[in-house]
């Protein structure tokens, strides 16, 4: 068997079974059943009628003032998130491939709190952020830190932040650190003999030889921040409210966290199906978008 | 070569295998295996039902009185040879998709819990609802839950549980109040400036401990608006939630219920009252930080957790200049006996013999720690704020719930961030009568 004959025999489509039935009953059912349902109104309770309401879950949506709001908010949360998290995990990166004494530890240390689960996060960083700093705030008489930061809707987000980034940043280190140490110790050598400073190193020789780590990067921190849900569910729950188009709401609610409480808060599982939809679309648009442009950087040694 | 082959061979009988086993479900056994509390509690050994008395399920909403129920049930086991299948969900699994799961695996469970208008409905809409008119227990309770579609009795129910507003007996004594004067809301305005007037001499971080931040939604959202609701109405008066529902408000009732909610976040600690969580809250009352705390008798295993042992009582959530006496008592939850299960009679005479004997009693009043809903009851449950709800529901000075009858999510999803705005002091009392006052006339 081999050749291009052995490409169309039966057996080959009987290796490939296994993977196309989990792909089918895991992701192709499920996406078409949830696109069907988010033209239903479905309630998820088993053995109940489900008819057939056209656009209306949709238009519902995008009337929705909340909804409007959770996507802007993660939309300027996840923009952050990308620039801060690549940021440091670059210079973490940069930090433990340098010769440093200890540069095992750091990296163990560095990667650590990506093992922490989000939830768990969520909740112990509650504690610091409630207890702890308003705690050192108030010893040292600083108003400012004396008030919990979940308490204002810009420190609120920013705590978010924070918390994401320092889960994040250590995974995303190591992806550039096996990219840096890829790349041939010949070529730093030869710049530098040639006369090349270090940040021209790294502009012109280190970085566009590790922009396929960048593409991969870009996409796993955008995709992760605009998914986020168990920080903010455990961190915030959404909170602080606030006003927004004269409406109160919750300001920190990611969109995710918008489609959990609107299927399981406002028990409407058909409308929570349909703001997932246009999440999907919206995260697969703008992830499509990232790696199409970080692609065309890469260069072929 | 053909060691390849024979390999592929096998590897593609493997995988016909695997379709067939996967296409013949239908034809393995239809019950699911006896998963148990959703915290990892374990249920009562197996024991082999015998032939002819048979076995009736119970789905439990609450893991913290599996251990009980399976007791009971093993007790009614061996009384009457029917065996009874305890599975509670709750905690780390959900109640209510480990429901949705066993219906969709085809599993029709005698009992389970409901907890209001949305369960009635799920259950109604797939035909699982069980009229229990006739039933003997129902004479011995005013609680039973009465389908509001065409008005018979569907729900058995499973406890009751109430709130007012709890106080420390001690630092009030101290201060020198008389609790039986706190029915209106210029003795309760006038209690709280004497405890806070007292406040550093006491010992106190705050007077108040409420809590309206994300997370707590619940507390203003739900518990706070049923006073709205039904404060100072008869038990069985719904004008105030047939307005709400309508998309309307009784103008002069809601601001009055705003000043006086507006008057407990000013007397609150402001970090638990913004951005405080359950544990936070409780644990400032539990310590004699703060004199009263804005929670239901669902506190008391946590104060016994703590080991607090002081004594406290209950004032009521009341909004008026004149007085209201009676606090928020409903319950929270119902059986329902499932009408698409196979063995109906079974699970009545369950309910029945729970409702009626001693056993029962003992159950419900005692092993389970809560506080029943049936008239006959003569046992007293142990947690202090449980024996202040049947003081009160004892004089028979009750308001209804009606929270509960809010669309789902209108209460937390919608009044909670306007609650929570009037807390952090972004809105006043006149823009949160208007911003609640639009949000009701969303729902007519």
């Amino acid at each position: 068997m081999g050749g291009k004959t052995g490409k169309h025999t039966p057996i080959f489509f009987l290796f490939l079974l296994p993977v196309m039935l989990a792909f089918t009953i895991i992701i192709v059912v499920p996406l078409i059943m949830g696109v069907y349902y988010s033209f239903t109104d479905w309630n998820a309770v088993p053995g109940t009628p489900i008819n057939w309401v056209g656009l209306e879950n949709y238009f519902v949506m995008f009337s929705d003032v909340s909804f409007l709001h959770s996507f802007l908010v993660t939309v300027a949360f996840s923009l952050v998130c990308i620039l801060l998290i690549n940021f440091i995990a670059f210079m973490f990166a940069l930090l433990v491939t340098a010769k440093l004494k200890f540069a095992g530890v750091y990296r163990a240390g560095f990667f650590l709190p990506n093992l922490i689960g989000g939830i768990v996060l969520g909740y112990i960083w509650f504690f610091i952020f409630n207890n702890a700093i308003t705690a050192i705030g108030s010893t040292v008489g600083s108003d400012f830190l004396a008030m919990s930061f979940l308490g204002n809707r810009f420190t609120s987000l920013f705590a978010m932040i924070i918390v994401t980034t320092w889960q994040m940043a250590g995974y995303i280190m190591m992806i550039y650190v096996a990219a840096i140490q890829s790349v041939p110790a010949s070529l730093l050598e030869a710049a530098q003999i040639d006369g090349a400073k270090y940040h021209q190193r790294l502009r012109y020789i280190l970085m566009p030889l590790i922009a396929p780590a960048f593409t991969i990067t870009l996409f796993l921190t955008l995709v992760n921040s605009f998914r986020m849900f168990d920080v903010n569910f455990a961190l915030t729950a959404g909170g602080p409210s606030g006003l927004f188009m004269g409406q109160a709401l919750w300001t920190t609610e990611l969109l995710a966290l918008n489609i959990f409480n609107t299927a399981h808060r406002f028990n409407d599982f058909a409308q929570g199906q349909a703001r997932a939809i246009i999440f999907f679309i919206a995260l697969m648009t703008i992830s499509l978008i990232q790696v199409y442009f970080n692609k065309r950087k890469e260069i072929e040694m | 070569m053909k060691l390849r082959k024979i390999f592929a061979l096998l590897l593609a009988a493997t995988m016909m295998f695997v379709l067939i086993a996967a296409c013949a479900t239908d034809t393995a056994d239809p019950t699911p295996p006896a998963t148990d509390a959703g915290n990892g509690e374990t249920a009562a050994p197996p024991v082999a039902p015998p032939a002819g008395n048979g076995e009736i399920t119970i789905v439990n909403n609450k893991v913290e009185i599996h251990g009980a129920l399976s007791e009971f049930g093993r007790l009614y086991y061996e009384l009457t040879g029917v065996y009874v299948d305890v599975q509670s969900f709750g905690g780390e699994t959900p109640y209510a998709p480990a429901l949705s799961a066993m219906f969709a695996a085809g599993t029709e469970p005698e009992i389970f819990v409901f907890e209001g208008i949305a369960g009635y409905n799920d259950a109604r809409g797939a035909g699982r609802v069980f009229d229990l008119s006739g039933q003997p227990w129902l004479a011995d309770t005013d609680l039973a839950y009465i389908s509001p579609t065409d008005g018979t009795p569907v729900g058995f129910p499973v406890n009751i549980e109430g709130w007012g507003l709890a106080y420390n007996r001690r630092i009030l004594a101290e201060v020198g109040i008389d609790t039986s004067t706190l029915t209106n809301v210029n003795a309760i305005r006038a209690a709280l400036e004497a405890v806070y007037a007292q406040k550093d001499a006491l010992g106190l971080d705050a007077v108040v401990t409420i809590t309206a931040g994300a997370g707590m939604e619940w507390v203003t959202g739900l518990h706070g608006v049923n006073a709205y609701l039904s404060l100072g109405l008869d038990y069985e008066d719904t004008s105030i939630i047939d307005m709400l529902l309508a998309g309307e408000v009784d103008t002069d009732r809601l601001t009055a219920f705003a000043e006086y909610y507006h008057m407990l976040f000013q007397f609150a600690d402001q970090a638990i009252l913004t951005t405080g969580g359950y544990d936070a809250s409780i644990a400032q009352f539990a310590l004699e930080n703060s004199a009263f705390l804005h929670q239901g008798n669902w506190v008391d295993p946590v104060f016994a957790d703590l080991g607090v042992h002081f004594e406290m009582g209950y004032i009521p959530h009341a909004f008026f200049a004149h007085d209201t006496p009676g606090i928020f008592v409903g319950a929270p939850s119902w059986y329902m006996v499932n009408a698409r299960a196979d063995n109906i009679e079974a699970a009545l005479d369950f309910l029945n013999f729970m409702a009626s004997s001693p056993e029962g009693h003992h159950y419900m009043a005692i092993a389970s720690g809560q506080v029943p809903a049936f008239r006959s009851v003569a046992l007293q449950p142990e947690g202090p704020l449980s024996v202040a709800v049947m003081e009160w529901s004892g004089r028979g000075q009750i308001y209804a719930w009606h929270q509960n009858e809010m669309p789902d999510g209108f209460g937390m999803g919608t009044l909670g961030p306007i609650f929570a705005l009037l807390a952090d002091g972004t809105i006043g009392v006149t823009e949160f009568v208007d911003m609640f006052t639009a949000a009701v006339s969303e729902l007519g």
